[in-house]
């Protein structure tokens, strides 16, 4: 073949290549599957609400679908799901809840978002991921809307999550649950047994062992001590926070029990953090034989067959353990805010002292109690990439879900995930007690939450770049090689120091220091 | 378009020129040119499928793991960092979660790695004293000596004393027991059933069965058998006493199920491809045995495991690069727990891609990809020195 | 008595070889049978009767309850799951289609036809690829980025491809081909999952089907190409006297011959189709998630909701092992592998 000729064919090529590829690149009509009829992308639909083709004509946001990812459920996702049609019928909306495992979540979110595929318009997710988005510019900047929204009653949301919920002065998601760990008992149990509900973590570790093995339920075999889920990749990098803030912070919130404020380096290779991993790892021994490969729910579901003395857990077991459809613990079951401790640590020198009025200020009965509020509470933020009429759809149905018509019918129902987080719904007992609850069991239920939210050395959760990787990759690892006896606590402590440092140096350890002393208020 | 079209499959042809059939195929009679392009036509799609879908995001992803990835303003990006995942893997901070944690040398480990030496020096040795030596052959046998050497270095190190095993090491593991078990009892079953016994064609629908089920269905399945207080054994739990054990809590426990989990799944693959493979074989050989007075077991051992030797061969080729990729039975069961005990490569690598770790989650790809490689290459070699033999 | 141990023809085992079989067989079924009819019953389960230990028999030990059944059917699941069913329904049958489509007519000409690729082809190929990626990942546009490569690819093949004068077979291009199996998914997701992102195929069907269709093909290609290579080639040369041409050949003798080894393999990638979940889980957002996502998604925090998972897993083994007992006598005659050496 000659040269010309060659080259005439090449050239063919090359156009027909550009125009295909170019051909490609359109933006294709996003083709919804040909075979996708429309009642598929509703979401489930209660009896009584009309198809959203029905709504009537001149609804606000008629003939608008947005998409929201979250987790799995049936918690957090349900009522996403049951009012869904509330908020078709009043808007014109189509809500589609599209849901993930929980581990997956993060990427799933992240991926969408940075890769520009925007295939969702919000998220219900952890807000300490807003500290990732936020500066990116992926969620919506909700300061201008929860300004204008009147039904939200953003004053009623506790400040604490008022807080956790911003990011540099904005608002970028709206809570729609208030989370903060607490210990839950068996009150029967203890009582039989002479003993009162733990003020420290040692006492927590007598009770359990003093209770371990005795029959709990009735059923004949011997139950457990104390059950707190040890699975890797569920929650125990929250578990332990919880025992840990106590030893490591006394001087109040803005102190922060993650790292040092001077110079960034994690507190976590001291004997403050080593006593509180030997805890964690001692209340196993006095619990169900695969409690590391369980999750929360196993834990929750043990403690409420009345196979546990006592548990760790968030909100949740109070409006669950009045159910009777679910629980064997009915009126037995008590609520405290963490146990604490009687030691804190010594920053400079990393060992514990004991408890006085310097180093605890404090301190309860000599008790440095630090409740930590893990996780924050299941928030939705919107993507900021979508178009206008989305976003504000979108932010419509949070807060929809948030206000408290919604929000207080909401908390009181133990299997919706979702817990109190507005301060009226602490102060006002009645929709607990018409929910269930006895007014003694509503009474110490809320108590114990809001005496936690209170605390003045109440222990916020981590909210820096990259916590993910520091929480839930980096510690979660590290914890259950442990749990495995893989690592000795030493070990343990400065595998973990090492990484977080690591991680630290990456991110840049100036910009992390301003915003975790950002964070801290100070 | 359509002339484009042909004018891309003249050029690509001009390269790959398929000569018309030989003699030993067959002539066609009449040879036009949409005749003359058939063979292009036909092997194209294949070629372009793969190509694009598979080289190309292969060598993408080489990228991937000489970089770092970061969210970035806009969007996301990647930073090139050279061979850094890599070093990250083998001596730096996933070290020990992918090589495993090295013990110290005791006599036993010298024992067993000075006899896998010298097993590989005779082989070697062998082989140069050989008449015909290659430089081509001479390098992939070093490889090879050296690959194993490597290997055996590792798991000596890995598998007892206090040494932990690196999510490499436990990923043969599965592979080799599972396969192992997978084809014994395959064999075992498809020799069972090809016997003329009423009811055989219900035993060979049934044992069908699990390789039908979604492996993620089979690992929470097996999640709830072996739950030792809830699950049906949960009796015979109590009557050994077992009730308290977990064996979640237990490194070679939790890998135990996840094999029995895994060899569950894959016997009826292996069976069913052996059925086939005995159910094909010419009777006449079995029935002069028969005469000539051989029992089963010499009609077996002369007759029916030559013949199937090829397939099981190919087989357990099938089998054991799919098995490399194993990760729904750990996710699912054990979520790699306790620790990291059953966590596989293609978990570790999910777990890493999950944490937003992209370049060195295709790092440890890429090291699943050279182990599968290596493997699968001493194995081809092996089923064409067989081949050979028997022609 | 000696009866007992002979066997009254080839095949046969003697009673003692039959009765052994049997039990051997029987506790295999068993095996398997076991777990099955445990997923069974625990669909029919409530929380409390999995909570409080093992129930064996339905109506004996424990009053079988519709819940699981009802939530994931007709309740609050349901819109999720039809959809999700419908999607593993529509794309799994149809990648298996296409992968055996490409795939068979690919083994069929590396049976038949002799092809050689020059090793200075492949390179430039290669070369070209890692040029396009790289500038790629220096910023430029991949439009551009793809057609220069294109363009740089042509000119370079008849330059440096005529310079490597050696060629490769039919066996190289196969063992090429199948071994794209051994890639993991992991290594390829993200390039892919940016390359669908740009093409704007994300979350669709045909995002599924292309990938699903390319990481089958090796299967199909190995299995047929076993197969075709039993076909004798007499018939093929006696059309070709008779006139016909290539396709026709094809078309109306090799593939109603093969029709034992195309229905095997249909079922075999079926089967893993059907039963994918790490790319579906990468590639699907919204609308097309499959199954096998639903399946994995049970395992709440709540704990793992054992009854719903054991209907999911139920609704989804049904179809295939259907089809499997309608085409199992073809299994087995359309296994042939192993027939080609190396």
């Amino acid at each position: 073949m000659n040269s010309k000729n060659m080259l005439v064919k090449l050239l063919s090529v090359m156009i027909v290549f550009s125009v295909l590829i170019t051909a490609c690149g359109q933006p294709v009509a996003t083709q919804a599957p040909a075979t996708e009829a429309p009642a598929i992308t509703e979401a489930p639909a209660a009896t009584e609400a009309p198809a959203a083709t029905e709504a009537p004509a001149g609804k606000i946001y008629d003939g608008v679908t947005i998409d929201i990812l979250t987790f799995v459920g049936p918690q957090v996702a349900e009522p996403l799901q049951r009012r869904g049609p509330d908020f078709t019928e009043l808007t014109g909306a189509t809500v589609n809840i599209i849901t993930v495992p929980n581990s997956e979540l993060y990427q799933k979110v992240l991926t969408d978002a940075v890769s520009g595929t925007n295939a969702y318009d919000g998220y219900l997710f952890a807000p300490a991921w807003i500290t990732d988005f936020a500066p990116a510019g992926l969620v919506e900047d909700l300061t201008p809307y929860v300004e204008a929204d009147t039904a939200l009653e953003w004053d009623d949301v506790a400040p604490f999550f008022r807080d956790f919920n911003s990011y540099a002065g904005k608002v970028y998601s709206i809570p729609l649950d208030g989370d903060m760990h607490m210990v839950y008992y068996r009150i029967d149990s203890l009582e039989e047994a002479g003993l009162e509900p733990p003020k420290t973590w040692d006492d927590y570790l007598a009770v359990a062992k003093a209770l371990n093995g005795k029959d709990l339920n009735g059923d004949g075999e011997g139950d457990y001590g104390s059950c707190i889920s040890k699975a890797p990749a569920q929650q125990s990098y929250w578990w332990i926070w919880s025992i840990a803030a106590p030893y490591i912070q006394s001087q109040g919130t803005s102190q922060g029990p993650f790292f040092n404020t001077t110079d960034m380096t994690p507190l976590v290779n001291n004997d403050a953090f080593k006593r509180a991993l030997e805890v964690y790892k001692e209340t196993g021994l006095y619990g169900p034989p695969d409690e590391t490969n369980q999750g929360v729910g196993d834990s929750r579901g043990l403690f409420l067959a009345g196979r546990c003395a006592l548990t760790m857990d968030w909100g949740d077991i109070g409006p669950l353990a009045i159910d009777p459809a679910n629980s064997k613990v009915i009126d037995k079951t008590g609520a405290i805010s963490n146990p604490g401790s009687t030691e804190v640590l010594d920053w400079e020198t990393g060992k514990l002292v004991a408890c006085d009025a310097t180093t605890c200020p404090y301190a309860v009965d000599g008790v440095n109690h630090a409740p930590f509020a893990s996780f924050g509470g299941w928030a939705g933020a919107v993507n900021a990439a979508v178009d206008q009429k989305q976003k504000d759809a979108t932010y419509a149905f949070f807060s929809y879900m948030a206000q408290p018509a919604q929000s207080n019918a909401d908390v009181v129902v133990g299997s919706t995930g979702y817990n109190p987080f507005r301060i009226s719904q602490f102060e006002n007992l009645q929709p607990w007690i018409d929910a269930g609850f006895s007014q003694a069991a509503a009474e110490q239920y809320l108590n114990g939450i809001k005496e936690s939210f209170d605390s003045p050395n109440m222990a916020a959760d981590l909210r820096i770049p990259k916590s993910h990787e520091y929480i839930q990759v980096e510690l979660d690892r590290i914890l259950s090689e442990y749990i495995a006896g893989d690592l000795t606590t030493d070990e343990a402590a400065q595998q973990l120091y090492d990484s977080w440092e690591t991680i630290t140096e990456e991110a840049g350890r100036d910009a992390q220091l301003e915003f975790y002393k950002g964070t801290l208020g100070q | 378009m359509g002339w484009a079209l042909s004018l891309l499959i003249e050029l690509v042809t001009m390269n790959t020129q398929p000569e018309e059939p030989q003699p030993s195929r067959f002539h066609s009679v009449i040879s036009s040119a949409a005749d003359r392009l058939a063979g292009s036509i036909f092997i194209l799609p294949t070629v372009l499928a793969l190509l694009f879908l598979s080289i190309f995001p292969l060598l993408a992803s080489l990228y991937v793991s000489l970089a770092k990835f970061d969210i970035a303003p806009g969007g996301y990006k990647f930073t090139f960092v050279g061979l850094n995942n890599y070093r990250k893997l083998f001596t730096g901070s996933e070290g020990t979660h992918f090589l495993g944690k090295f013990a110290s040398n005791t006599p036993l480990t010298w024992i067993v790695f000075g006899v896998v030496v010298i097993a590989l020096a005779f082989f070697l040795a062998r082989y140069l004293l050989n008449a015909k030596v290659s430089i081509s052959g001479l390098i992939g046998r070093l490889l090879l000596a050296i690959g194993i050497g490597l290997l055996t270095w590792m798991l000596v190190h890995t598998l007892w004393n206090d040494g932990r095993l690196g999510t490499a090491s436990i990923t043969l593991v599965y592979v080799f027991v599972g396969i192992f078990f997978q084809y014994i009892l395959g064999l075992g079953l498809a020799l069972l059933t090809v016997q003329n016994l009423p009811g055989r064609r219900f035993f060979r629908v049934i044992f069908l069965l699990p390789m039908m089920i979604t492996p993620v269905g089979v690992a929470y399945m097996f999640r709830m058998l072996t739950d030792t207080s809830k699950g049906p054994f949960t009796p015979i739990w109590q009557g050994l006493g077992l009730i308290d054990f977990s064996w979640v809590n237990n490194a070679w426990g939790a890998r135990t199920a996840i094999l029995i989990g895994d060899i569950w799944q894959w016997t009826p693959f292996m069976f069913i491809v052996l059925v086939a493979a005995l159910e094909s074989q010419p009777v006449e050989p079995i029935e002069a045995a028969t005469v000539d007075g051989a029992n089963s077991w010499q009609i077996f051992q002369h007759i029916t495991w030559p013949a199937i030797l090829p397939v099981s061969m190919t087989l357990i080729l099938i089998r054991l690069i799919e098995a490399f990729k194993i990760v729904d039975l750990p996710n699912v069961m054990t979520n790699g727990g306790p620790g990291t005990a059953t966590q596989s490569l293609t978990y570790h690598a999910y777990i890493n891609w999950r944490a937003l770790n992209i370049g060195s989650s295709a790092a440890v790809a890429y090291m699943l990809l050279f182990l599968v490689t290596f493997f699968a290459m001493i194995f081809v070699n092996l089923i064409r020195q067989r081949t050979v033999e028997t022609l | 008595m000696k009866r007992w141990f002979q066997s009254k023809t080839i095949n046969t085992p003697s009673p003692i070889g039959a009765l052994l079989s049997y039990l051997a067989l029987g506790i295999w079924a068993f095996l398997i049978i076991f777990p099955l009819y445990w997923l069974v019953i625990t669909s029919f389960k409530i929380s409390s009767q999995v909570a409080e230990g093992p129930f064996y028999i339905p109506f004996v030990d424990f009053k079988p309850s519709l819940d699981a059944w009802k939530y994931i059917l007709v309740g609050d699941l349901s819109n999720d799951t039809l959809r999700n069913f419908s999607n593993t329904i529509i794309v799994a049958p149809l990648s298996a289609l296409i992968a055996l489509a490409l795939g068979a007519t690919a083994a069929y000409a590396l049976v038949r036809f002799d092809y050689r690729p020059r090793v200075g082809a492949i390179l430039t190929f290669i070369g070209c690829v890692i040029l396009s990626i790289v500038t790629i990942a220096m910023g430029v546009s991949w439009q551009i980025a793809l057609t220069v490569s294109a363009a740089a690819f042509f000119i370079l093949l008849q330059t440096i491809g005529r310079r490597f004068k050696r060629a490769l077979g039919n066996n190289d291009i196969a063992f090429w081909m199948i071994s794209q199996r051994m890639l993991p998914p992991v290594a390829v997701v993200i390039p892919i999952y940016i390359l669908f992102q740009q093409l704007h195929l994300l979350d669709t069907y045909a995002a599924l089907i292309i990938t699903y269709v390319t990481s089958n093909l090796p299967i199909v290609i190995w299995l047929m190409r076993d197969y075709v290579s039993t076909i004798p080639i007499e018939l093929e040369e006696c059309a070709s006297i008779d006139g016909a041409s290539r396709y026709r050949i094809f078309w109306s003798i090799v593939l109603p011959l093969a029709i034992p080894g195309l229905v095997a393999t249909f079922l075999f990638v079926l089967v893993f189709t059907w039963n994918e979940y790490l790319l579906a889980l990468f590639l699907s957002s919204a609308k097309v998630q499959t199954l096998p996502l639903t399946i994995a998604a049970q395992n709440a925090t709540r704990g793992p909701q054992w009854w719903n998972m054991s209907v999911l897993i139920l609704i989804m083994i049904v179809p295939v092992i259907v089809i499997a007992i309608v085409l199992e006598r073809y299994i087995t005659r359309g296994l042939l592998i192993g027939a080609v050496k190396g």
